[in-house]
């Protein structure tokens, strides 16, 4: 279809176009900048050149930023579409005692995250937490979940995605209810059990709830900070400073604006690059 | 040159004016032109309740004016906000920061120097917990800091697991030793009761490096962290925590660290807990136990860095916000307003007239756990007046310490690499 008139589109456009340009890309541009200076908000700045850049990789936080940050996303991500999948497949039914469960689950989605962390933060106490008197009541070690470097990340992954859990149960649950009962009974009149349906029927019918999920989570996991500064802020020994933690901890509590700034260039480019990839494999299958 | 003159005016101003929108406004005058000003503050619990009711105070003489205090989160929380406040232009005038900060902004020009202050040279504060005494060379500098919270670190002692393990107060660091190893209690692999617990922060290592005869920063300015005694320091947190097993490894972050420590001691986790002298009430009014404060044990010196936070006006302000905060600043280092803040709290009285009415009212005699902590005052060694010395605490010592101790790498290798990391621009 042609417009009428050739600018009409640009017109439309425009409004978005100038949002996006005032509230995303001067400010990156800004960041660009402010990459090149050291500067501490109160002092003149200096122009360093890349040596912002510089003193993050040799000090280690950019490698460790990014490591953490796709750690946490790696588990966060699978976590959600698993368990958020093998809540739907339980909870697919009527009746009020499902109704209520799923309501349950739903309900930790809706709870602000400075609320879950602080309650974790009690459950997951090392010395006196629900979670560490169960573990010593049947029988396990005692584990320090927040003070563990080799197990804080996680710690904190698990805890997003009891909160997330109940959104992804709900995107599949709307995904199950839309797959036409036919198909199941077809499946069953050329023997499939319960297994071979789920695999022939069930999952690929669940395919786009499951990029739904899997991009939702995605970004909710890049966009971290509350849950971080809770519970570990960034600590053990950095083991759970993520890319946002590192960009706040860079400039509101080292002072150090330029460093911030080199962060999130860098950041910016990853989740621009990681939302090319996305788009390339979608419109692939879309093509497909 | 004032700090705000200091911020280029173009590019930036466009990040710092969206933050000028979201900061409180600082209105120097009410519409019934009553003057006010504001004062940004990090307290929270019982330390805020008590300077809530010392401003109502303060509010009801009409001829006071209106001090609009908020709440900023912890320490590090409100330093943030007020150094972006003051790049935004929209600074308080008045806040309290810790004393290891105090350089840094000076040298940065964004305190208000206050010795021109009416009242400013008879304010009758002790030198130890002034300007004066809690820098080298404090005296010589313009004044811009007033005491406000002061306090210094502190054993407090289970007395009832003490008594019960016949133990005498612990007086150096192998008698600590000694008494964490007998006051933990295990059973089976489960530690029950930890004989001793500290933050593993900043504060608690320079004192314990001050114990061991050493300093941060040498007489050139070098940061040194302390060469041997800094080595010393560390390697006794490592010994605790790894060789005996007696001291709960770090507890947390920050101020996390420090909660987690106060909980545990009240619940009976910890026999022996250092801490700030700023808990003394609230541990005493919740505690089950008796409660016994003592100096921390020494090594070869007896010495504590000087803590807690002072008073600080911020230039950027307008010329009669400063006046109006300066005068609530002088009314609460009165001896009525500095005995009941210290009394409340648990931080050392500021001003020598209110040490000298509690001592003729007996007080000391009544509350000897204050009366160890007043004696801690010939102990305080003053900061250096460096403005890396934020730095060096903030980005430098507090991940390397939690990193050292729960790794346990090699105490000297890691202060090593905290010197070479401290030379960095």
């Amino acid at each position: 279809m042609r417009p009428a008139r050739r600018h009409e589109p640009y017109l439309l456009l425009a409004p978005t176009l100038l949002l996006l340009a005032l509230f995303f890309l001067f400010p990156f541009l800004l960041a660009a900048r402010e990459s090149l200076y050291a500067w501490d908000l109160l002092t003149p700045p200096t122009y360093v050149g890349l040596a912002n850049y510089r003193a993050l990789l040799e000090r280690g936080e950019l490698l460790r930023a990014f490591r953490n940050t796709l750690a946490y996303s790696a588990v966060v991500v699978s976590g959600a579409l698993v368990l958020g999948l093998l809540l739907a497949l339980l909870l697919d039914r009527k009746g009020r005692l499902a109704a209520f469960v799923r309501s349950a689950v739903f309900s930790a989605y809706v709870v602000s995250w400075v609320a879950v962390a602080l309650l974790f933060m009690w459950l997951l106490d090392g010395e006196a937490g629900l979670v560490t008197r169960i573990a010593l009541a049947v029988g396990l070690p005692k584990k320090n979940w927040l003070g563990d470097p080799d197990i804080a990340l996680y710690t904190l992954a698990v805890v997003s995605i009891w909160k997330i859990a109940g959104y992804a149960m709900i995107v599949f649950l709307a995904g199950l209810q839309d797959i036409p009962p036919v198909l199941y009974e077809a499946a069953a009149l050329d023997g499939a059990g319960p297994f071979m349906r789920f695999r022939s029927v069930t999952w690929p019918a669940l395919g786009p709830s499951a990029a739904f999920v899997g991009t939702t989570s995605l970004i909710l996991s890049f966009q971290a900070f509350d849950i971080v500064r809770i519970m570990t802020q960034g600590g053990p020994v950095h083991a759970t400073e993520l890319f946002v933690y590192a960009i706040y901890e860079q400039i509101f509590l080292n002072l150090r604006v330029g460093r911030a700034s080199a962060l999130t260039l860098i950041f910016g480019v990853l989740v621009l690059s990681l939302t090319a990839l996305q788009l390339r494999l979608t419109r692939g299958r879309g093509a497909a | 040159m004032s700090a705000r003159k200091c911020v280029p005016a173009s590019r930036r101003s466009v990040l710092l004016g969206t933050l000028a929108g979201s900061l409180a406004a600082c209105s120097a005058r009410r519409g019934d032109g009553t003057e006010r000003a504001a004062l940004w503050y990090a307290y929270g619990g019982k330390n805020r309740e008590v300077l809530e009711r010392l401003l109502r105070r303060f509010h009801s003489d009409p001829r006071h004016p209106r001090i609009d205090a908020t709440f900023q989160g912890d320490y590090f929380e409100s330093l943030a906000k007020v150094r972006t406040a003051i790049a935004a232009g929209a600074a308080p005038a008045m806040t309290h920061v810790v004393a290891e900060v105090v350089p840094y902004l000076a040298e940065a020009g964004a305190l208000e120097p206050l010795d021109g202050y009416e009242g400013a040279a008879e304010l009758d504060l002790i030198p130890g917990l002034a300007q004066s005494g809690s820098y080298q060379g404090g005296a010589e500098r313009p004044l811009y800091a007033v005491p406000f919270n002061r306090s210094v670190p502190i054993m407090y002692v289970n007395g009832a697991m003490l008594e019960r393990a016949r133990l005498d107060v612990p007086r150096d660091w192998s008698e600590l030793r000694a008494a964490a190893n007998a006051l933990t209690v295990r059973r089976g692999a489960e530690i029950v009761v930890w004989g001793f617990e500290c933050p593993v922060s900043w504060w608690f290592w320079v004192a314990l490096l001050a114990s061991a005869g050493g300093s941060v920063v040498d007489e050139r300015g070098t940061v040194t962290l302390g060469g041997q005694a800094g080595v010393r320091a560390l390697d006794l947190w490592q010994a605790l925590i790894h060789r005996d097993r007696v001291m709960r490894p770090p507890l947390g972050r920050d101020y996390n660290a420090w909660q987690v420590g106060t909980q545990d001691f009240l619940a009976g986790r910890a026999a022996l807990l250092w801490s700030s002298t700023a808990f003394l009430r609230y541990i005493e009014e919740n505690a089950r136990f008796p409660v016994k404060v003592a100096p921390l044990p020494r090594d070869v010196r007896h010495a504590v860095p000087n803590g807690g936070t002072l008073f600080v006006l911020l230039r950027a302000a307008e010329e009669r916000e400063k006046r109006a905060a300066w005068q609530f600043l002088r009314w609460m280092t009165q001896r009525e307003q500095t005995i009941e803040w210290a009394t409340s709290t648990g931080y050392i009285p500021v001003t020598r007239g209110a040490v000298t009415e509690l001592e003729r009212t007996g007080y000391y005699d009544a509350h000897s756990n204050d009366k160890v902590v007043l004696g801690e005052l010939d102990a305080i060694e003053p900061w250096p007046w460096s403005p890396t010395l934020f730095r060096v605490q903030r980005e430098i010592m507090d991940p390397l310490l939690e990193d050292a101790v729960l790794s346990h790498t090699d105490a000297a290798e890691a202060l090593a690499k905290g010197r070479r990391e401290a030379r960095l621009p």
